[in-house]
């Protein structure tokens, strides 16, 4: 098989979802078109060693190469902030309490905010997880990182979430205005 | 079971990674506590939201059609010669994003492209219209009338593409949409001859050097470009040259 059809065949199907990921973590439309158009040149040179199964998980890898590559060279102090091994290292005190985890807010863009104000390395694997839904396992693959620090970054991400102060005020408020 | 073996399992649980014989038990201990039964159902409530409420972006339609173009300049660099069964997998495969990627153009008669550059325009013009003719989004606005169609680009666009009708000799009007080629926004146009449909990008003329008024071939399509009065124009079809250089010859009349 010719190099452009296994492109045709393994990358285009997944474009949507490199093009979604590439839109959370750069938070921007045109620079995720950036990433995406940067992470099918590099797809494109590769697209020989890839197994068919695999293509999804294969693809967001790159996407996500390319995002750190991008970001560094244009938000260098986004990644310092963000850095994944430094949030994993740091102790998280609060316990979330199952009144807290219930969400109330029906503001569909609070949600979406919270999400996009999350730090990097929890976006990211919580786009994995909740929107493309891929296992524990590929996701471990897509930000090399071992399974149980999967499970660990993905449960503070929706700690994090569940207590956005974003989230929080519509939640006051709307328990405010039961009472 | 209880909670200090299952709260880090529960997550795992609700994520479905958690094999049958550990889900049993922990399935039983959430029937038991109340806490972790509520962490557990915190975990779905969470996605259920992130589901309905949280935005899923799909790739624009620029983006799909530079990427596929990309694909295209590989395989036009590596010289690749077309074969039947490539020629024809846009028709059978179905999914468009296969038919973007799969164009390849080569050349008819005597016109020669001396550089990819040149290709480019073309190219995404073809996969604009395999693009559209494949998918839901072939017409915006339909009209056969062009005094309801070119008003309609009013405000979408920094430009206004004039619009003729020819049904007269054949070619009615059906509508337009807005759509994405070389880089910006272009009004196209579309006609209809018999079953086949045409696509007339209409867009400023830029600096796109491609060769004017000649017919090119690509994956089965026709396209023809020329400029009038400031406008650049391509018009690409599945009908036969011969046709389409009557259309269009009938379009540049003034």
């Amino acid at each position: 098989m010719s190099e452009h059809r296994r492109f045709e065949d393994l990358v285009l199907p997944h474009l949507d979802a490199a093009y979604n990921l590439a839109r959370w973590l750069a938070r921007d439309t045109h620079d995720a078109e950036d990433v995406v158009q940067d992470a099918c040149v590099r797809a494109l040179k590769y697209v020989g060693s890839v197994h068919g199964g695999d293509a999804r998980a294969w693809l967001l890898t790159i996407v996500r190469h390319a995002f750190y590559d991008w970001c560094r060279r244009n938000r260098p102090v986004e990644i310092a902030r963000d850095d994944g091994s430094a949030i994993d290292a740091a102790v998280d005190h609060v316990s979330v309490g199952p009144e807290q985890a219930a969400l109330r807010s029906s503001d569909s863009r609070t949600l979406a905010e919270a999400v996009a104000a999350l730090p990097l390395a929890y976006r990211e694997v919580l786009v994995l997880r909740e929107m493309e839904e891929l296992s524990y396992k590929d996701i471990a693959r897509v930000l090399d990182i071992p399974v149980g620090t999967v499970m660990s970054r993905l449960a503070r991400a929706r700690g994090l979430l569940q207590r956005s102060p974003l989230l929080h005020a519509i939640a006051g408020r709307a328990t405010g205005d039961g009472a | 079971m209880n909670c200090n073996e299952a709260t880090p399992l529960v997550t795992a649980f609700a994520d479905g990674e958690i094999d049958r014989l550990r889900g049993y038990s922990i399935r039983k201990h959430l029937d038991g506590c109340a806490d972790c039964k509520a962490k557990y159902e915190a975990v779905l409530a969470l996605r259920e939201r992130l589901r309905t409420e949280v935005p899923y972006f799909v790739a624009p339609p620029g983006l799909r059609a530079r990427v596929g173009a990309l694909a295209e300049e590989t395989s036009v660099a590596q010289r690749r010669v077309p074969q039947n069964s490539d020629r024809w997998r846009w028709l059978a495969g179905g999914a468009f994003a296969g038919s973007l990627a799969t164009v390849l153009v080569w050349i008819l008669g005597t016109a020669v492209l001396q550089s990819r550059g040149n290709v480019d325009p073309g190219l995404e013009a073809v996969a604009a219209h395999s693009r559209a003719t494949l998918g839901q989004h072939l017409i915006q606005v339909a009209s056969a009338d062009q005094h309801t169609v070119k008003p309609w680009f009013l405000g979408k666009l920094d430009f206004s593409p004039p619009v003729v009708d020819l049904a007269s000799i054949g070619f009615p009007l059906v509508g337009g949409r807005l759509d994405y080629v070389g880089g910006r926004p272009v009004a196209a146009l579309v006609y209809q001859r018999q079953k086949h449909t045409i696509n007339v990008f209409v867009s400023p003329e830029g600096d796109d050097r491609s060769p004017r008024d000649v017919v090119l071939a690509a994956r089965g399509f026709n396209l023809r470009r020329w400029s009038h009065n400031g406008m650049s124009f391509w018009a690409v079809s599945d009908l036969n040259s011969n046709e389409l250089r009557e259309f269009v010859s009938a379009l540049k009349q003034p």
